[in-house]
């Protein structure tokens, strides 16, 4: 039994900063409704046609589906080398470890203006033309440590037990993967790719770089913004926030699933900690 | 008095699976030298060549970080940069430390709603976020609109938008949730016996924050007041939106530099300047904790 | 005549509920100045609660909690003169040693040159001179618990509280940190209240032991009274870990137990149904053939060093008779034995008819 502490002071706080983190959501959300071209109050009646406009536009449609193209093809790459990844961090001593890890976590520290700037940089120096894979290829760069973290703290947490009891069956290693390790992890591991693919949708600081002349949603979205201000803008964020708000439900309740506690499987809450508090990174050496 | 059965007490170490193999982990190894360190290397070689219109070329020349350094206008902007990176990041971990400590210590049943919400609040887009506050700042916007049906105001409140306000207030909204769910993640291991051992040795709750809770969260809080001032100096895009004339950063001049302008070295150079200054920071951070000892804090039993 | 002096801790009606659940119920109890009193019971009783009320990190449903003199119910815990030693350690992990024991004394604005002379007071009187600059992952168990407590009497609170902090170690450190904790109450004169749910420890600590069931105290005394005279069934059990066996008490000093009658001491008990707590260590098993014992089979032998513990199962009765013997032969499994023991050390407590 946690014994809690009240604290009018830290209460307060929190239900302000709720308030600040939603309300211009909110108003984003509302005014897409608005009836009318204004973007203040006082609110004058509820209209789809801003939500019209944007659905028949066909650079919208057409810059929904490369976002949709690149961020399925940013979490299905992601998945198979993060997976890879993953596994072969926790489950060696190697020396290479440590470096591999930083390797992997770097991306995390550095602006994304430096990561889209050099990569825009290669492209060039090669002679790779800027299209929907250069965008995907920035987009895996990005999104990888993120996949990693979470997917590194699942596989740390394992029972070990589990596995050396799996290969003491008479189990090699891909058996024990596929049989032990998967069944406990695959949640966790689909939620971080949905992760993977909500954060691909939403990308926009270094998709500005290595863009050619395709559009992905919040390309177009800037563009927009850049020629007009009315609502339609409104309606597009709107449909943007419930993809991603949707993807993230979807990896939340996979990845920090209670379900039944069977010993080996792991709990939601220390999985989140750990994750967030580079337990991923260090490991236990 | 150590006797015998005292040293046979030393904490266990975790034991770590081992015999497997790294491989699995080269593909994407290869792919991250592939696409992050070696266009990071090709990208420092251009701060060091010749500027062409649009091009680089030999010889090799250190003018491109002479004229970074010199540019009375980097200085400027170097300072707005570092204001409002200072500002962000100062504000983000201020908020997050009641918060984080709320839904610890006070939040029973609503822990795991409101940290729900605030995981929920992080996927809404950037660019959506800037314009929300476009619209929430403006001149006609939420606030001063309805300060001015209120009748508190005739005219619209300048500093609101197009300012380093403008942008500091956009950039705290999109950090504030992952300094908060990395803060409240680094609070797991204070137990509620630690607080209670604390009050027990006299502490009020402003001892408890001062001698308590605000050293052991040091390491963590440094970490993501970093996190945000580095990526928060260097952002271009909410600059552009929010920041007007006096709100414009290093990261909206690299952004002019190399696309606008055409000048790689020069963009390449100032990044790199930047990058230098971002370590400096690091490393600074990190004598700073390891002077005050507070860089090595493990929590046992 | 002099007067009483006034009471350390002084606990009035403590009655104390957690929604539907009272963990307390109305507990009275005084703790004399410079006294080591135990609170002993199963897990549950109510004693951490208790504990936990004095110190200020509970407030109680009902009752008043009066320190010296002073009422202090409402007084929040870092306002009080109290100190605790926890369960776990729980050191400050970014101080070392020093700063852990220091912690009170800083809050308390101490002097530094005054600090640093009552810490090392302190670590002498654990004997840990010279582990000033340790950080807890560097000791072990033992050694932070004792930390824990220099950090708790460096203070000089005048009463320590002390919540089972031998129960995270192993026996062979409880032994020596038992010793450690009778010499410092000895050396510092303080008063201690004990809490622990063995009764082992509780026997070999204190001056006096308070024994909890469910909320409610069963018994206050000396260890040598609680334990050679418990005051109830449940006492019995828990405290000497005795036989506690139904019998019907008869006249002339005699009981029926298990169909037969044996000697009793039974003054004070009236007829009829009782309780008849044989301690293990009083049980004397011999071989069959005098005829003046219980006939029983032995059904487990443990040898623990100093002797054995047998379990013998005696016809008619529900449960197997404990017996401790430390010489006078062994016996094992399957033996058919006799049971005797002296009356006089075999109290009777009174017992409705239908008790189970």
């Amino acid at each position: 039994m946690e014994r809690t502490q009240r604290s009018p002071f830290t209460a307060t706080v929190t239900a302000l900063s709720l308030l600040f983190l939603f309300v211009p959501i909110a108003v984003v959300v509302l005014f897409s409704f608005h009836s009318t071209g204004g973007l203040s109050f006082p609110f004058r009646g509820f209209s789809l046609r801003w939500y019209e406009e944007v659905f028949s536009s066909p650079e919208f449609r057409e810059a929904s589906v490369n976002s949709l193209i690149v961020a399925t093809a940013t979490a299905v790459v992601t998945l198979l080398l993060g997976t890879l990844a993953a596994y072969g961090l926790s489950h060696s001593r190697s020396r290479l470890r440590a470096p591999l890890a930083l390797l992997f976590f770097l991306p995390l520290t550095l602006p994304g203006l430096f990561i889209g700037l050099s990569l825009l940089v290669l492209f060039t120096e090669v002679q790779i033309d800027a299209s929907l894979a250069t965008v995907t290829i920035a987009h895996l760069v990005y999104v990888f440590p993120y996949f990693l973290l979470v997917s590194l703290a699942a596989l740390n947490r394992l029972d070990v037990a589990l596995e050396e009891a799996g290969a003491d069956l008479g189990a090699n290693s891909w058996l024990v993967f596929r049989k032990v390790t998967l069944p406990q992890v695959w949640p966790v591991l689909v939620g971080a790719s949905s992760l993977a693919f909500a954060l691909s949708f939403d990308e926009f600081i270094i998709t500005f770089f290595v863009i050619g002349a395709d559009s992905t949603l919040p390309m177009f979205i800037w563009s927009t913004l850049r020629r007009t201000v009315n609502p339609s803008i409104n309606a597009i964020s709107s449909l943007l926030l419930l993809v991603t708000l949707l993807l993230f439900v979807i990896s939340f309740v996979l990845t920090f699933r209670r379900g039944r506690k069977r010993r080996g499987v792991i709990g939601g809450e220390e999985l989140m900690e750990q994750a967030l508090a580079g337990d991923a990174i260090g490991g236990r050496t | 008095m150590a006797s015998v059965a005292e040293e046979s007490q030393r904490p266990r170490a975790a034991r770590r699976r081992g015999g497997g193999s790294i491989i699995p982990a080269l593909p994407a190894a290869a792919g991250l030298v592939a696409f992050f360190l070696v266009p990071l290397l090709v990208f420092a070689v251009y701060s060091v060549l010749t500027a062409g219109l649009y091009s680089v070329s030999g010889p090799l020349t250190l003018d491109a970080y002479g004229e970074a350094i010199a540019s009375r206008v980097n200085r400027t902007l170097a300072a707005n940069s570092a204001v409002i990176g200072l500002a962000t990041a100062a504000v983000t971990v201020a908020v997050a430390l009641p918060i984080a400590y709320w839904l610890r210590r006070s939040a029973r049943r609503l822990r795991i709603p409101v940290v729900f919400l605030i995981i929920a609040s992080m996927f809404a887009s950037y660019l959506v976020r800037i314009y929300a506050w476009r619209t929430v700042l403006g001149s006609n916007g939420l606030i001063n609109d309805g300060l001015r049906r209120l009748g508190l105001i005739d005219e619209p409140l300048e500093f609101l938008i197009y300012s380093r306000f403008a942008v500091t207030v956009a950039l705290v909204h999109i950090f504030l949730p992952y300094v908060v769910l990395v803060i409240y993640a680094a609070m797991a291991p204070l137990g509620a016996g630690l607080f209670e051992a604390a009050r027990d040795l006299g502490a009020s709750s402003r001892t408890l924050w001062r001698r308590l809770i605000l050293p052991l969260m040091a390491a963590p809080a440094a970490s993501a007041f970093l996190f945000v001032f580095i990526l928060s100096a260097s952002d271009y895009v909410t600059p552009q939106f929010l920041g007007g004339a006096s709100g414009v950063t290093l990261g909206v001049q690299v952004q002019v530099n190399f696309r606008t302008l055409g000048n790689y070295p020069v963009a390449a150079a100032t990044s790199f300047l930047m990058m230098a200054a971002f370590l400096m920071c690091y490393l600074l951070s990190a004598l700073v904790l390891r002077a005050l000892r507070l860089h090595d804090i493990r929590f046992v039993n | 005549m002099r007067p009483e002096p006034l009471p350390r801790v002084r606990l009035e009606e403590v009655t104390h509920r957690f929604g539907d659940v009272t963990a307390l119920d109305g507990v009275s109890l005084d703790v004399r100045e410079g006294e080591f009193v135990t609170l002993l019971g199963p897990s549950g009783c109510g004693k951490t609660t208790l504990l936990r009320i004095v110190a200020g990190f509970e407030r109680p449903t009902e009752g008043r909690v009066i320190l010296g003199g002073e009422d202090v119910t409402r007084t929040p815990a870092h306002r009080r003169p109290v100190n605790m030693v926890f369960q776990r350690p729980t050191l400050f992990p970014h101080l070392d040693v020093f700063e852990n024991v220091a912690f009170g004394l800083r809050i308390a604005g101490v002097s530094t040159e005054e600090v640093r002379a009552r810490v090392g007071d302190a670590l002498r009187l654990i004997r840990l001179e010279g582990y000033e600059g340790r950080r807890n992952y560097e000791l072990s168990g033992g050694q932070m618990q004792r930390v824990a407590l220099a950090r708790a009497m460096v203070n000089r609170p005048k009463v320590l509280l002390l919540d089972e902090p031998l129960s995270a170690l192993d026996l062979k450190i409880r032994l020596e940190m038992e010793a450690e904790l009778r010499r410092v109450h000895r050396e510092t004169g303080a008063t201690f209240v004990y809490v622990t749910h063995d009764q082992r420890e509780a026997l070999a600590l204190s001056d006096r032991i308070v024994v909890f069931n469910e909320g409610r105290v069963e018994q206050v005394g000396e260890p040598d009274r609680v334990y050679r005279n418990p005051a109830s069934p449940f006492v019995a059990r828990f405290v000497g870990d005795s036989n506690v066996i139904a019998v019907e008490v008869t006249p002339g000093d005699t009981v029926r137990i298990a169909g037969r009658a044996m000697p009793a001491a039974s003054d004070g008990i009236a007829e009829g149904a009782a309780w008849l707590v044989l301690r293990p260590d009083v049980v004397r098993l011999s071989a069959p053939g005098s005829g003046t014992g219980l006939r029983g089979v032995v059904r487990d032998v443990s040898f623990r060093g100093t002797g054995h513990t047998y379990r013998v199962e005696v016809g008619g009765l529900p449960d197997p008779i404990k017996a401790e013997m430390h010489e006078g032969g062994t016996f094992e499994l399957e033996d058919e034995v006799e049971l005797g023991w002296d009356p006089a050390a075999s109290p009777l407590l009174p017992r409705t008819p239908d008790e189970p």
